[in-house]
């Protein structure tokens, strides 16, 4: 009898740890499913070894490199490739290779590449998680390897910590206010520019079927991202909230609310899904990113919509959004960075971003990138108000606090003046 | 020799059948546990997961949790939901179980359809679920205002209260074709010998089940019950896809909360502590389940 418990008592045990180690990465070593996809690195350091040893690059095998990326929508990806094969017939010392990772793993991927040593030669990644693999120490000083002085001076600090550059700013974008233009006409409203005006138009605006505008407000990095602006334009920082403008922007969203002119249901949607709700035409103005538009043109080709600044409080103020590209240190750093020098001339940067509908990084290429009247440009012209966020390695934190709060006052389980102070706690012993 | 031979006695056969499945658990399984527990005990973050030292700091992360309020209400969270789920779960199964053991037109090819809520994958399940609770959209709303039950619509999942409902409700469906199937191959296994003697005994319908069905389907309870514990405490997907952990972190559990700690905010030692709680609460079912079936197999 004793045996068959010990028996049982195995099974059992086994039984469970399988499937609490099969929901998936509870733990940092479920690693097994990366490794297939990170086994170039390793082979392409030995086979650099070997061509270093004398033979010229014509002979030799080409020597492999590999990016990872998060884009899912194909035409991003499309283009991506199409960069990606030009640069492979035009030499032929490397062979680039680019893999997709779901924006939801990659942080996850990276970090756990980064704890069993496999990881790309290149991640092209989310700009506010750049100083936190800095300060893991996965990317390369590229200081003084590359030319970012035309460079919006946003882009350039998401990729800069303690005054070395650690990235190269792949593409820029930043957050504006669309507007349904026949909406508009019909309530008989002029585009608002400052919050009291927004506020009085989403109210005229506001119908049984429509509600007034709409912005993400999800409990996470992409909540964040639409929030800040509104704290921003009022002096606050992200670092400082718990204060009469912190409280004043909190109030604001939170009257938003209450009004009725904002539908709670954003804090289930995603930049997406308030890009869906618009073009249904349940939503009369939205707080957006330009990558919508190319979407928005093929799906909703007759709806009349524009673009403009995000109304402001005291100033205006968008947020900065964007990829940066990174070189791992460790992988083959002389080949991603042969790669980069190709992939951010003029020209490549110029496909690029056309097809991303990103604007540029850069100051000249995105001055002359669009014409006067495309939706593009107010972008262009919100970039000069967009900071980024962070940098800073504990931003995830900080950012948690703040879309928090922003939560609590959306969803009136906290006022305003709590949720500022709880923030600022928070942030406090994170920062000091 | 002599010991060896033994050795190879029929009863211990048995343990050299489970040697492959145990090696195999033991590298899988076994060893990324012990790294978890290894780093639930350090102090790993951005800045030295590579490199650095990863200093012990013992319980540290754990003493922190207790204080973390996100971290009792996921734990809090987690129970009820489990205790909840299983509670309807397994009522409605057994009741649908019963009904479908009749034998009657269609019982078996209907007891196969209602299978279906168990084949989808848990994500469809829970975007379907999202859209039945949304509030404007949602169709649960617009059944209750097309009753009168309701004036406003209800947010379900933008209120903290609600939104756990909601996720109950979707587990709820999910588990009721798997609590009914096991208890209606249980149901299988009573010899129908018994109650024939029972009714000709003179017992009545409620009789025979508070005396044969239930005692006789003892053994298979326990492991539905076990069973439906284990996947409902370890949630995950569906609670990501409906909730995210929110509105204002009142849905989260341990799972999404260790994800989150671990993957979204660079706290890999905390992150794998929560995991670890959630490990040992299973741990300790499983003991009692083993008892429980042990003791049975004694009497």
């Amino acid at each position: 009898m004793k045996k068959r418990k010990i028996t049982a008592l195995l099974t059992a045990l086994t039984m469970t740890a399988g499937i609490l180690a099969g929901c998936g990465g509870t733990g940092n070593d479920a690693a097994a499913p990366a490794a297939p996809a990170a086994d170039n690195a390793p082979a392409a350091q030995e086979s650099s070894k070997e061509e270093s040893g004398g033979e010229a690059a014509s002979g030799g095998e080409a020597q492999a490199i590999t990016i990872w990326y998060y884009w899912e929508t194909e035409g991003h990806q499309v283009a991506l490739d199409q960069v990606i094969q030009e640069y492979n017939g035009s030499q032929s010392q490397y062979e680039v290779t680019a893999k997709y990772v779901p924006f939801a793993d990659f942080k996850k991927q990276l970090s756990i590449g980064a704890s069993a040593d496999e990881l790309p030669d290149i991640a092209i990644l989310d700009s506010p998680d750049h100083a936190s693999y800095v300060e893991m120490g996965i990317f390369e000083d590229l200081t003084g390897k590359f030319d970012v002085s035309n460079y919006y001076e946003g882009t350039v600090n998401s990729c800069t910590v303690d005054g070395k550059l650690y990235g190269v700013p792949f593409g820029a974008n930043c957050l504006a206010l669309y507007y349904n233009e026949d909406m508009l006409t019909a309530a008989g409203c002029s585009v608002p520019t400052t919050w009291d005006e927004l506020k009085e138009t989403a109210k005229a605006l506001t119908t049984d079927s429509v509600t007034g505008l709409a912005l993400c407000s999800v409990q996470n990095e992409e909540g964040t991202f639409n929030f800040v602006p509104w704290l921003w334009s009022t002096g606050a920082t992200s670092y400082d909230i718990n204060n009469e403008n912190g409280i004043r922007a909190l109030t604001f969203i939170q009257d938003l609310i209450n009004e009725g002119v904002m539908s709670k249901e954003c804090i289930n949607w995603t930049q997406g899904d308030v890009m869906n709700q618009f073009i249904s035409g349940n939503v009369a103005m939205m707080e957006n990113g330009p990558w919508q538009i190319p979407t928005m043109q093929s799906e909703a080709p007759d709806l009349n919509w524009k673009v403009t600044l995000i109304p402001k409080d005291a100033e205006y103020a968008s947020v900065l959004g964007g990829e940066n590209y990174a070189v791992i240190n460790g992988g083959n750093v002389d080949g991603a960075l042969d790669f980069l020098t190709y992939a951010t001339s003029e020209e490549k940067v110029k496909f690029l971003m056309d097809k991303f509908g990103y604007i540029s990084a850069d100051k000249n290429i995105a001055g002359s990138q669009f014409a006067a009247d495309s939706p593009y440009q107010p972008f262009v012209e919100e970039l000069n108000y967009a900071m980024p966020r962070g940098p800073l390695a504990e931003w995830p934190s900080v950012s948690d606090a703040i879309s928090l709060a922003f939560n609590q006052v959306i969803t009136g389980t906290a006022t305003p003046e709590d949720a500022a102070a709880d923030a600022q706690a928070t942030i406090d012993g994170i920062v000091k | 020799m002599a010991k060896l031979k033994k050795f190879f006695r029929y009863e211990n056969v048995g343990l050299l059948f489970v040697l492959p499945a145990f090696l195999y658990m033991l590298v899988f399984v076994g060893y990324p546990i012990i790294r978890n527990i290894i780093l639930s005990f350090q102090d790993v973050n951005a800045g030295n997961l590579v490199r650095g030292t990863k200093n012990f700091i013992l319980f540290d992360n754990y003493l922190e949790l207790f204080k973390d309020s996100v971290f009792t209400t996921s734990l809090w969270n987690t129970l009820r939901y489990t205790v909840l789920c299983l509670v309807f779960q397994f009522v409605i199964g057994f009741a649908l179980a019963l009904f479908f053991s009749q034998r009657f037109a269609l019982a078996k090819p209907v007891r196969g359809i209602l299978l279906v809520p168990w084949m989808i994958p848990v994500t469809v399940t829970a975007l379907m679920f999202k859209l039945l609770f949304a509030t404007d959209i949602g169709v649960i709303n617009f059944i209750l205002r097309s009753l009168h039950l309701i004036d406003q619509n209800i947010e379900w999942l933008t209120t903290p209260g609600t939104a756990m409902f909601a996720l109950i409700c979707a587990n709820v469906w999910i588990g009721i074709p798997f609590n009914m199937i096991l208890i209606s191959t249980g149901l299988t296994t009573i010899p129908k010998e018994l109650y024939e003697s029972a009714s000709i005994d003179g017992a009545g319908k409620v009789q025979t089940f508070w005396k044969i069905t239930l005692p006789l389907l003892k053994p298979t309870i326990e492991s539905v019950l076990i069973l439906g514990f284990i996947y409902t405490f370890k949630v995950y997907d569906l609670v990501y896809v409906m909730t995210s952990g929110g509105p204002v972190n009142s849905t989260h559990m341990l799972s999404t909360y260790s994800y989150k700690l671990s993957f979204e905010m660079f706290k890999y030692s905390k992150g794998s502590a929560v995991a670890n709680v959630l490990l040992v609460i299973l741990l300790i079912v499983g003991v009692f389940y083993i008892k429980a079936t042990t003791e049975g197999e004694e009497e």
